[in-house]
């Protein structure tokens, strides 16, 4: 079920010549190999309201990656994510989940601190995942961050509480569309230290969790500092391994 | 192959002429069209879930009316040629398609239509949804008729001489399911808590689903419809393979979460001893783990 493309854009044209353009002005996308980057996603989703896509970085990415966005073409919210990666922890993966209306190109972006653009990209059908209603159970607070390690702490796994309204989805009570309602940034330091800053959106699931796969353990503590298009602020500390899969409450 | 075409280019002169649905008589006065093992894109897939009607002495109750409008107008034509009683209850176990499309083939005979009290949200929710994905089986959305009578917990309907009994269930298969006891026959038509031999799919809550298993299990009905599979007599029997499929799910990926194993390799692992004992397991498996771990993952 799970591959990943190898052509640097298996759908030219269409949504993507819009954004491209308006992201990334007459800018040139470099000719990447799979060991610079790569985007795994399922070729047809068993899932579309929780899809998982990873960003696979090779060794030639280390340290070398100042920006990725990530899109997916055919969404209404084509821009999934805008990721600003730190550059002292040496990261090779990260995961997200994400909703595919559907079928589309998902693709990743790359700025390198060196100006250049490189561009890697993964095919996904799948059909309603925008405007699917809310699956997980309903227990649990707005907010409420878990954090899960694995992998001697080379993994870690972030999650936030919320339900990431996307606009399209239907409220049962009135027949009308849920207005959007999204975790629209997360800062995550490790050890003091920034590791990822990530601005997201519609096309984020359900209680947005990403996954961050380093080569070295994650430097604790790691910290999270969120916050969603409503305002509501959030923010959890995990001090490793003691606090294996321990929640720590957000605040308003 | 002509008539085919005039059907697809006059869908509702066709439907007049409807031929007959199938039905078994499986118990006195209650009879079941077994639905096809086939998957929701597939052709033939508004007619795979078990639909029928049970006949009383003054009415007659339909227990859901498959997954177009056409096939509620053959069923319609089923009841027609076994009773000329009027249908006075339309009752859908639950939400989804393959049970509640053809629910406006009965609106002439101006019935009850009765589900959970979730059901009636559940469609409104829904009723974009079907009317985009499913344009062959409903035409507009005024063809998706929700209910007028709600279930909260229980109630029972009278069809003259003999009572159903419908019984509503917290988040299970989905939100809105809901059961339906023909107590003079002992009859238990339990919509899709039950799958015998197609794969159970998820759309609710894995807990809640084995517990409502837990609660039908203390039920001993002599017949019982499944939604999906054949009629069995022996309930204790018909849920234990589905009971075995939902623990091996529910325990699977606990351990993938206490692992720290992301989703996508809980959808790939997970559930995989169970693929010889299903029908159209690799349809919903994945989709099914994948509902099992976002629910379990905040536990």
């Amino acid at each position: 079920m799970a591959g990943s493309a190898s052509a640097a854009d298996p759908a030219p044209g269409g949504a993507w010549q819009l954004l491209s353009g308006h992201y990334y002005p007459n800018r040139e996308f470099g000719e990447v190999d799979e060991g610079f980057m790569h985007v795994e996603a399922p070729m047809s989703t068993p899932d579309p309201a929780a899809t998982p896509v990873s960003l696979h970085f090779g060794d030639a990415a280390r340290g070398r990656i100042k920006q990725v966005r990530l899109f997916i073409d055919n969404n209404p919210s084509p821009v999934v994510a805008t990721l600003d990666v730190g550059t002292a922890q040496p990261i090779s993966e990260i995961d997200f989940r994400v909703r595919v209306d559907r079928a589309t190109a998902v693709r990743a972006v790359a700025e390198t601190t060196d100006g250049k653009l490189e561009m890697r990209s993964a095919w996904v059908r799948a059909e309603g995942g925008c405007s699917a209603p809310p699956a997980a159970s309903g227990e649990g607070k707005v907010g409420d961050v878990r954090f899960r390690s694995a992998d001697e702490g080379k993994s870690l796994q972030v999650g936030i509480r919320h339900p990431n309204y996307s606009g399209f989805q239907i409220d049962p009570k009135t027949g009308d569309p849920i207005p959007p309602h999204y975790v629209a940034h997360m800062k995550l330091t490790a050890g003091g230290k920034p590791l990822v800053e990530i601005e997201s959106g519609i096309s984020i699931s359900e209680n947005p969790t990403f996954r961050i796969v380093s080569d070295a353990p994650i430097a604790t503590p790691v910290t999270l500092e969120a916050s969603d298009s409503k305002d509501a602020h959030f923010s959890a500390t995990w001090n490793g391994a003691a606090d294996r899969a321990v929640a720590a409450a957000g605040t308003h | 192959m002509v008539r085919r075409v005039a059907c697809a280019l006059a869908l509702a002169s066709c439907a007049a002429t409807a031929a007959p649905l199938k039905v078994d008589e499986v118990a006195r006065g209650v009879f079941v069209h077994q639905g096809a093992t086939l998957v929701l894109d597939a052709p033939g897939h508004d007619d795979i879930a078990n639909i029928g009607f049970v006949v009383g002495q003054r009415c007659v109750a339909v227990i859901d009316t498959g997954g177009s409008v056409r096939t509620g107008r053959a069923l319609r034509e089923s009841i027609s040629a076994h009773t000329k009683l009027p249908v006075c209850y339309v009752i859908n176990t639950h939400v989804h398609v393959d049970h509640v499309l053809g629910n406006a083939a009965f609106k002439d005979d101006k019935p009850a239509f009765v589900g959970s009290a979730a059901l009636g949200p559940a469609i409104e929710a829904s009723r974009r949804y079907f009317v985009e994905h499913y344009p062959d089986d409903v035409e507009t959305s005024a063809q998706i008729v929700g209910p007028d009578t709600a279930v909260a917990t229980t109630r029972e309907l009278d069809l003259g001489g003999r009572t159903l009994t419908l019984r509503a269930f917290p988040k299970a298969h989905t939100d809105s399911d809901m059961t339906v006891f023909v107590g003079d026959v002992g009859l238990l038509w339990t919509g899709d808590l039950l799958f015998i031999g197609r794969v159970p799919a998820l759309d609710g809550s894995a807990k809640g689903w084995l517990a409502a298993i837990d609660e039908l299990a203390k039920t001993h009905p002599k017949f019982v419809v499944p939604g999906h599979g054949p009629v069995s007599h022996d309930l204790a029997a018909a849920l234990a393979p589905e009971r075995r499929y939902l623990e091996t799910l529910v325990e699977g990926v606990r351990k993938e979460i206490a692992d720290g194993k992301p989703i996508e390799d809980a959808t790939a692992h997970v559930g995989q001893s169970e693929k010889a004992n299903w029908q159209l397991f690799d349809t919903a498996n994945a989709h099914n783990v994948s509902l099992v771990y976002r629910e379990l993952e905040w536990e």
